[in-house]
């Protein structure tokens, strides 16, 4: 047993160490949380001095959770964790191998709701006694004291390895975690409406990753609800492997999709510019001319009287439907205003817009009057793209972690003691208990237990 | 809707409920703590109906999810969660007195949801991160380890009121009515570890569901970390006791630190950027 002696080992084995670091854990997060990371550090960083940003940086407070720090805080903590349950578990193994012993002392200033004088000789009494043990407790054993046999039950042992679970369901965490961080794999996959993706982004910008098949997005669709609430997003996707589709599904928030071995996610979406909106205009009572623009296109009108600009492109412009804003320079100036595509309907819904609101007329810029006749928006999916080897250790964990807290919390470390002795040429029990924990309940198994000798019409003692 | 109406006249039910603990142990009578405790009881039943009705105006509205999706609905459940898990030690321990301090906390849970312009007590559709069976298992969890950090705090604040009583002076009816500190420890205990199995549990089902909406299990998001944060102050309590052996006054204080810490993970992230805030 020198390894105890060791400092190291010493050092290692103090409980007032896990406390400290667990404090040390919780400082980091919290300054974790209140300090940019990452990405989001980039806004943080313009509001401070190139030398400030140099010494965080050189702190890795923009990284926190994988530092030096963070990481030396988790490898200590896991030695300490280890340290400790080594050298405490002896103890707890003997706790839960512990045989009974049955000591005299036990029975000293029973109060009298615990004991019964009982009719009948004192083997037969014995034999009951074991019965009534045997149908609450698994493990019932029979020890002779001088005053007379004592029997003695217990359960609940179990209760004191309850902690060891706990603890490898931590380290079995912390593994997964490691197991994830060096050989998991993270990266995002852009892909635009009818194209094909065969890379993926590596997070953290770390280069591009060849998947080895190509994943085509069929189509993005976007729902919201009627309080404009996002409702789905959902990418139509075909996996194509030697060119051939060999997998086809809808990938939704919360609906993974898996493909040779790496899990795709939905994780986000976005417009991309090609986007053409289809304007049409006619000068009063002249013919209808069509355009197709993508956003910051001009085209020009007939006989130079002007060129026209798209300048925004909404899907859904305040709950009135697509709508575009166009730009229309001339000889007799600038002019802005919007095109929706639902004119008609919006003017129902509300006469005398234009009057109140000019920006919305789309014959502001006389004598043409435009009209919206579409968006061919296209979408872009972001797809993230995953394998984590970490994930069945983590979820060990997390069931050894759940299944040990509860042992603890649920299962008491309980034990009585019935002894039947002779006593004034009558047959007297006396039964007394302990629990690890204080309850009701030990105090309920005890009075139930004398309550069998007394059912059977015994006198009261 | 009905179920709302319902809940803010629980919300008075609550404070009449307090009221009652309150009389009772500066008057050191047990007749205004029963009172106050039947009072509590019937506000849960209420609070019970409203939920489930709640529930079933969410069908009826197309919708169809637990009410637990929004800040108001989360308030709603913690207070119910705190009453329901303190209703459960005053019956187990027969003692009122923690009412005192656990009671008023669910009704100003419950006020703040009803009487706050930023809540709002409509019933909204699901946003498609929270599409998932995982809601309601999550949530549950969580806040009926927050309702057991709250009994905690009451206990821990009985704790150290009954702490500061000067040895050898006669004790008053006020202090009597208070339960041995020593019971008083074990119950903070259980209580303790209670919140500790709910919380672990929570955070796994949040891991669980993370993994299947956003690929990762875990991400540092600021609820995580704070959850995390709450998680280790509540582990460091539960090792104090168990292997250094502290007692009374230091344990209280360190279940206040965990209800800080819980209650800034709770509301106190929604001002952090998150994936969690309620908004």
């Amino acid at each position: 047993m020198g390894i105890k002696r060791n400092p190291v080992w010493s050092f290692f084995s103090s409980v007032q160490l896990t406390l400290v670091l667990l404090a040390v854990l919780a400082v980091l997060a919290v300054v974790g949380t209140l300090v940019p990371q990452q990405e989001s550090a980039q806004e943080l960083a313009k509001r401070l001095s190139p030398g400030t940003i140099r010494i965080l940086a050189t702190l890795q407070i923009f990284d926190l959770y994988h530092s030096v720090w963070f990481l030396l805080a988790m490898g200590l903590l896991t030695a300490n964790l280890v340290v400790c349950s080594i050298n405490r578990f002896p103890a707890s193994w003997r706790r839960f191998k512990a045989e009974a012993s049955a000591e005299e002392h036990l029975f000293r200033d029973l109060p009298p709701e615990h004991t019964a004088y009982v009719k009948g000789t004192r083997d037969e009494i014995v034999t009951r006694a074991e019965q009534a043990l045997h149908r609450r407790y698994r493990d019932v054993r029979r020890t002779d004291v001088s005053r007379g046999p004592v029997l003695h039950g217990q359960k609940g042992r179990i209760t004191h390895l309850g902690v060891y679970a706990v603890h490898l369901g931590v380290l079995l965490i912390i593994a997964g975690g490691v197991a994830g961080s060096l050989f998991g794999f993270d990266a995002y996959v852009h892909i635009g409406e009818g194209e094909t993706a065969t890379t993926a982004d590596l997070a953290g910008g770390k280069g591009q990753h060849s998947l080895g098949f190509g994943i085509r997005c069929d189509r993005f669709l976007i729902e919201t609800y009627e309080n404009g609430m996002p409702k789905t997003y959902r990418s139509d996707l075909t996996f194509l492997k030697d060119g051939r589709p060999a997998l086809q599904g809808a990938l939704l928030v919360n609906h993974p999709l898996t493909f040779e071995g790496i899990r795709f996610y939905q994780s986000s979406y976005g417009q991309s510019a090609d986007g053409k909106a289809r304007l049409s205009y006619s000068r009063k009572g002249g013919d209808r001319k069509d355009e197709a623009v993508t956003l910051g296109e001009s085209f020009a009108l007939p006989d130079g009287e002007g060129t026209v600009q798209v300048l925004r492109v909404e899907e859904n412009m305040m709950q009135m439907g697509p709508a575009v804003k166009i730009g229309v320079r001339s000889g007799r100036g600038a002019v802005q205003f919007w095109v929706f595509q639902e004119i008609e309907r919006i003017r129902e819904g509300n006469p005398g817009l234009f009057e109140q609101v000019p920006l919305f007329n789309p014959g502001l810029f006389a004598p043409y009057v435009f009209s919206l006749r579409g968006i061919d928006a296209r979408y872009y999916t972001v797809l993230k793209a995953a394998t984590d080897p970490g994930v069945p250790l983590v979820a060990a964990g997390g069931l050894f972690l759940v299944a040990g807290l509860l042992l603890v919390f649920i299962v008491d470390h309980r034990r009585v003691w019935v002894l039947v002795e002779e006593a004034k040429g009558k047959v007297r029990v006396a039964v007394t208990g302990r629990g690890l924990r204080t309850s009701a309940g030990l105090d309920r198994e005890l009075a139930e237990l004398i309550r069998v000798f007394r059912e059977k019409g015994d006198a009261q003692g | 809707m009905i179920s709302a109406k319902i809940l803010s006249w629980v919300t008075f039910v609550y404070f009449a409920s307090f009221t009652g603990y309150l009389i009772g142990l500066i008057r050191g009578r047990d007749r205004w703590a029963r009172l106050a405790s039947w009072c509590a009881a019937a506000g849960l039943l209420a609070h019970t109906a409203a939920l489930l009705l709640r529930w079933r105006e969410s069908y009826a509205l197309g919708m169809g999810h637990a009410p637990l999706s929004n800040l108001y609905e989360s308030l709603v459940f913690f207070a119910w969660a705190v009453v329901f898990l303190y209703l459960l030690v005053e019956w187990r321990t027969r003692n009122r007195t923690p009412g005192v301090f656990v009671v008023p906390v669910a009704f100003l849970l419950m006020a703040y949801a009803s009487i706050s312009p930023g809540v709002s007590d409509r019933i909204q559709p699901l946003i498609p991160a929270l599409q998932s069976n995982w809601l309601t298992s999550h949530v549950i969890t969580c806040f009926m380890g927050y309702a057991a950090f709250t009994v905690a705090f009451g206990l821990a604040i009985l704790h150290l009121i009954k702490n500061r009583k000067k040895p050898g002076r006669n004790p008053s009816r006020f202090f009597a009515l208070i339960p041995d500190e020593d019971d008083l420890e074990e119950l903070l205990y259980q209580s303790v570890l209670l919140g500790f199995i709910f919380l672990t549990l929570g955070i796994i089902t949040g891991s669980v569901w993370a993994h299947y909406a956003w690929g990762a299990y875990w991400s540092w998001d600021p609820k995580e970390t704070w959850s995390l944060v709450t998680w280790v102050v509540y582990a460091a309590l539960l090792h104090a006791r168990f292997v250094r052996g502290w007692r009374g006054r230091r344990l209280a204080v360190l279940a206040l630190v965990g209800f800080a810490a819980m209650l800034f993970t709770y509301l106190g992230v929604n001002y952090l950027p998150s994936l969690h805030a309620y908004m």
